[in-house]
């Protein structure tokens, strides 16, 4: 059972309370989301407005074919978008991106990984797609089938968005522990 | 499976999100080889770094102003069919008919006529407030005026649907524009 389906249906009659119920319970998610893509609090903060603005206009149109967290996430997803598109930064491709053939190094990857500056660092390097694969794979703790319903395109591109992404993200943390970077 | 696909599957493993028959084989190849043992405990700590991160978001004032939008769109919205106008016309007719002859017997010339909200706050504007930026503070704070003025001149404010009191007193109390702000008096 969706624990937000219901407030969805309320919102879907009005009801303003469900979605101050609602904002609650999903806008930091929401918010940190969008910010790990567009990297500016004020700008997505407006976004996360207009986000929740279409759940009370849409609200009505949710076909509960999806989790309502999906449809919301699914929302957000696009208005980033046309937000690179209107500054012109869109590039909606699954190039496969230059990984070195050799592995990581794990063990450096495993210490690095408990250093936010390390992590929050490497995961900005990461390409739009790239990032938002893993914001909601650790971020959120979708499945990867979620992940495909929020950023409309099948399973298996999420699949190697996400293997693509992760090897690239242990190779800069490994780099950073071998170039002796500090936390 | 191939090792790529047990690659890409490991980040759902990390998270907990794999299931079924895809857990059991992911599990499986994770067991029988220290590199991939190593690389998950990697992504986990991934993870938990990603998640215990405190980061900022709207809260509250993001709330205020969905709310304050939400209001503004509720006409246009929900209510659009000439006869929908005419049913609230009469009803709000009732309402002031039945309000004013309620004020009628019961008015106390120094207290605050309510609007049929509770109020809030009782708030006191500095003189020389100009009406349009006692508004933008109003919908700032998420608050509406339910009561008054009365003959001191005080106003009664209540938050607006699903918004915190406390925060919306914060704002109107860090305000030049607020003399005084208080809570309502009891019956």
């Amino acid at each position: 059972m969706d624990p937000h389906a219901q407030y969805l249906a309320q919102i879907a009659h009005g009801d303003k309370q469900a979605l101050a119920a609602l904002y609650r319970v999903l806008e930091k998610p929401v918010f940190r989301f969008i910010q790990s893509r567009l990297n500016d609090p004020f700008e997505s903060s407006d976004l996360l407005h207009d986000v929740f603005m279409e759940v009370w206009r849409s609200a009505g149109r949710f076909e509960g074919r999806s989790k309502v967290q999906t449809w919301i996430f699914g929302i957000a997803y696009r208005k980033v978008i046309d937000v690179h598109r209107k500054r012109g930064r869109v590039k909606v491709t699954d190039d496969i991106p230059e990984v070195v053939d050799d592995d990581a190094n794990t063990e450096a990857c495993l210490a690095a990984g408990q250093e936010a500056e390390h992590v929050r660092h490497c995961v900005g390097t990461l390409k739009d797609d790239h990032r938002s694969a893993i914001s909601l794979a650790f971020f959120e703790d979708m499945t990867y089938g979620e992940i495909a319903e929020v950023t409309g395109v099948p399973e298996g591109t999420i699949k190697t968005r996400i293997y693509h992404a992760k090897k690239l993200l242990l190779r800069c943390l490994s780099g950073l522990v071998d170039r002796g970077v500090p936390a | 499976m191939t090792r790529e696909e047990i690659g890409a599957l490991l980040p759902f493993l990390a998270n907990e999100t794999l299931t079924g028959d895809e857990r059991t084989r992911v599990e499986t190849a994770v067991a029988d080889d220290p590199a991939l043992q190593q690389e998950l405990q990697a992504l986990r700590a991934i993870r938990a770094t990603m998640q215990a991160e405190d980061s900022y978001s709207p809260a509250e004032i993001g709330l205020a102003r969905l709310l304050r939008d939400v209001e503004k769109e509720v006409p246009q919205k929900r209510i659009h069919r000439p006869w929908v106008w005419q049913s609230i016309a009469a009803a709000l007719l009732v309402a002031v008919v039945a309000q004013t002859l309620l004020t009628q017997r019961t008015a106390d010339p120094g207290g605050y006529q309510l609007a049929g909200e509770d109020a809030a706050f009782v708030v006191g504007f500095s003189l020389d407030a100009r009406e349009g930026d006692i508004r933008a503070l109003l919908l700032d704070a998420g608050v509406m005026i339910v009561g008054g003025p009365s003959a001191l001149g005080l106003y009664e404010l209540a938050p607006i649907d699903g918004l915190s009191a406390d925060s919306a007193g914060a704002i109107l109390a860090a305000s030049d524009l607020v003399e005084s702000i208080d809570l309502p008096e009891e019956d």
